[in-house]
């Protein structure tokens, strides 16, 4: 019965372990896919290559299913997984910030280790700058304390929130992404071959 | 995208094999663990223990740093922190194989390298500021948070895509 | 576009409508029936009145009353520090931090074993813990407590000490001599239990 930290059938001291080898699958796949380049995440907003949509989507998707149906089956208790806590004003501010870095920056901060791994200048700056960005946000945590924690609704789920059935915003979701592949490649077809 | 050359072999994965594995690796990672990956909490870990090994004192007497700072509790005994070194190593290991590892700085042909690393810079700045505010980046929040459905995951995934679809226009330069 | 691509999304919808049809399978984690028919034969549920007294009297923290009988009956008469959750109410969902919960010992009790047996078999087929019947209930509560019999002549000292624990006992609980009504104390204190909701705060997580 999943999750299996919490059952103690796996024991905690392995937990390390089991985070390295998880990150290990993580930075194989993401590199694996492409996402250690920069201009090749940065293709999806100016329509040149859609990597970045057709892996979140389709992973967000499997991942979303798979864990519906496991909790079904009673393999799982899905609301014991960890729900990320929704702070509204904080999170919206901080997600237009994120937009602008990844923008300027064309990683993330997971795609940037992947090109820190193989060697890019450019991913190791971005990486770089993350750390300042925490140290500065660290420094000037008294004063935007108040503003950090503000807009708390707890943590809550898209169920909790707009009392929709999760199997259906499930099917919803695959739907759209198959809308949204579909819509890729035929903007992919019609913007001017890019070579990076 | 296929771009074979004698020296360097780009071969990526198909997008959507790649999805599923990462899929099936976010089913499984809440499965064993009961949590999500993370990117930056492996940063900000890095950044704690510095601080507090350069000014220990401060470290304590910030808001900030003291939930981390304690006499017993070592802040890079973390999860994340394991992960964030899997994913150098795993990262290696696909590059290596693929012989994608070595130096060099990517750019558009427009723009030159020092501006570039300006810009990867202040990137960088940017998402170190957001992703605390947010409580995550996209790989925290956007994708794992997504995946069980919870609120702050989506507002996160719209914000940051949303944003840099409407500001895009305005960093063409940089790219194409 | 490429008929495989076609073909894979085809089958990736399906799957995701999979969900949509899945018939509601109550998952209620019960305990086993050969488990729980071995802790109604145990009979480590029962707790005597006289120990129930004494750890009321001693102010035993972890010591939670349940009284299953009806508001009426809550309101004529109950123990001290006693919470009314009536028998049908038992899985209302409001009451359910208070009983699904491993901390404070729960002790049914009505005014005889019927219903506080009834609700203990409830509450520990849904896999509850730390249950517990006041042997007798209420009767037998007045029977030894309230209005204990005096031992005879030949009685051993056990049973005179037993004697004046219950006297001392139903003074306490201010029973006074035959008036078997209501010096009910104010029921309205409500004990304050820690509710737990399902701890969420076992995953940890974040970016």
């Amino acid at each position: 019965m999943g999750p299996l930290t919490f059952n103690d059938i796996i024991s905690t001291e392995w937990n390390y372990v089991i985070a390295l080898l998880i990150g290990l699958a993580f930075g194989y796949i993401l590199e694996a896919s492409g996402f250690s380049s920069s201009r090749k995440l940065v293709g999806v907003f100016y329509g040149y290559d859609f990597v970045v949509i057709r892996v979140f989507m389709t992973a967000v998707s499997v991942a979303m299913i798979t864990l519906l149906y496991l909790d079904y089956l009673g393999f799982l208790d899905f609301s014991l997984l960890y729900v990320v806590p929704t702070y509204l004003t904080p999170q919206i501010v901080g997600s237009i910030i994120m937009g602008l870095g990844f923008l300027m920056g064309g990683f993330c901060p997971g795609t940037s280790l992947t090109a820190v791994a193989i060697g890019k200048i450019d991913g190791i700056v971005f990486t770089g700058g993350i750390w300042l960005g925490i140290l500065g946000f660290s420094e000037a945590y008294p004063y935007i304390e108040d503003f950090n924690n503000s807009g708390y609704m707890g943590n809550i789920t898209i169920m909790d929130q707009f009392d929709i059935n999760p199997y259906t915003f499930a099917f919803g979701f695959a739907v759209v992404a198959v809308i949204a592949f579909t819509a890729a490649s035929m903007i992919r077809r019609k913007v001017k071959e890019i070579q990076y | 995208m296929e771009f074979d050359n004698k020296q360097l072999r780009h071969v990526y994965w198909n997008p959507y094999f790649g999805g599923l594995m990462l899929g099936l690796l976010i089913a499984a990672t809440f499965y064993v663990t009961g949590r999500g990956v993370g990117a930056t909490g492996g940063t900000k870990a890095t950044v704690v223990s510095t601080v507090d090994l350069i000014a220990h004192e401060h470290a304590e007497g910030q808001e900030f740093f003291s939930k981390y700072v304690d006499e017993d509790k070592n802040p890079m005994k973390n999860w994340l922190v394991f992960e964030t070194l899997g994913i150098l190593i795993g990262a290696f290991l696909s590059g290596s194989i693929k012989g994608r590892v070595n130096f060099r700085i990517q750019h558009s042909p427009k723009i030159t390298a020092k501006r570039r690393l300006v810009f990867a810079l202040a990137g960088g700045l940017l998402f170190g500021v957001g992703s605390q505010f947010a409580r995550g980046c996209t790989s925290g929040a956007a994708l794992s948070g997504s995946t069980v459905l919870s609120l702050a995951g989506f507002i996160t995934m719209i914000g940051i895509f949303g944003t840099a679809y409407v500001f895009a226009y305005f960093f063409r330069k940089l790219w194409i | 576009m490429q008929k495989r691509y076609i073909f894979l999304a085809l089958l990736f919808l399906v799957m995701a409508s999979g969900l949509l049809f899945l018939p509601d399978m109550e998952k209620k984690t019960q305990i086993e029936p050969s488990a729980l028919l071995n802790d109604i034969h145990s009979n480590n549920r029962r707790l005597s009145t006289d120990e129930i007294a004494k750890r009321i009297i001693d102010g035993d923290p972890i010591l939670f009353l349940v009284d299953v009988r009806t508001e009426a009956e809550f309101n004529n008469y109950s123990l001290p520090g006693a919470v009314n959750i009536p028998l049908q109410d038992l899985l209302n969902e409001d009451w359910t931090g208070y009983v699904d919960q491993d901390i404070l010992d729960i002790i049914f009790y009505g005014n005889d074993d019927i219903l506080s047996e009834q609700a203990w078999v409830l509450c520990k087929q849904l896999g509850y813990q730390n249950l517990y019947v006041l042997d007798g209930g209420l009767n037998q509560w007045f029977a030894t407590i309230m209005l204990p019999e005096k031992p005879g002549e030949l009685a051993s000292n056990e049973e005179f000490d037993l004697f004046s624990f219950r006297t001392g006992a139903s003074i306490f609980f201010g029973s006074g001599t035959t008036e078997i009504a209501v010096k009910a104390k104010p029921k309205k204190e409500k004990k304050t239990i820690p509710v737990r909701k399902k701890v969420k705060a076992e995953a940890e997580g974040g970016c």
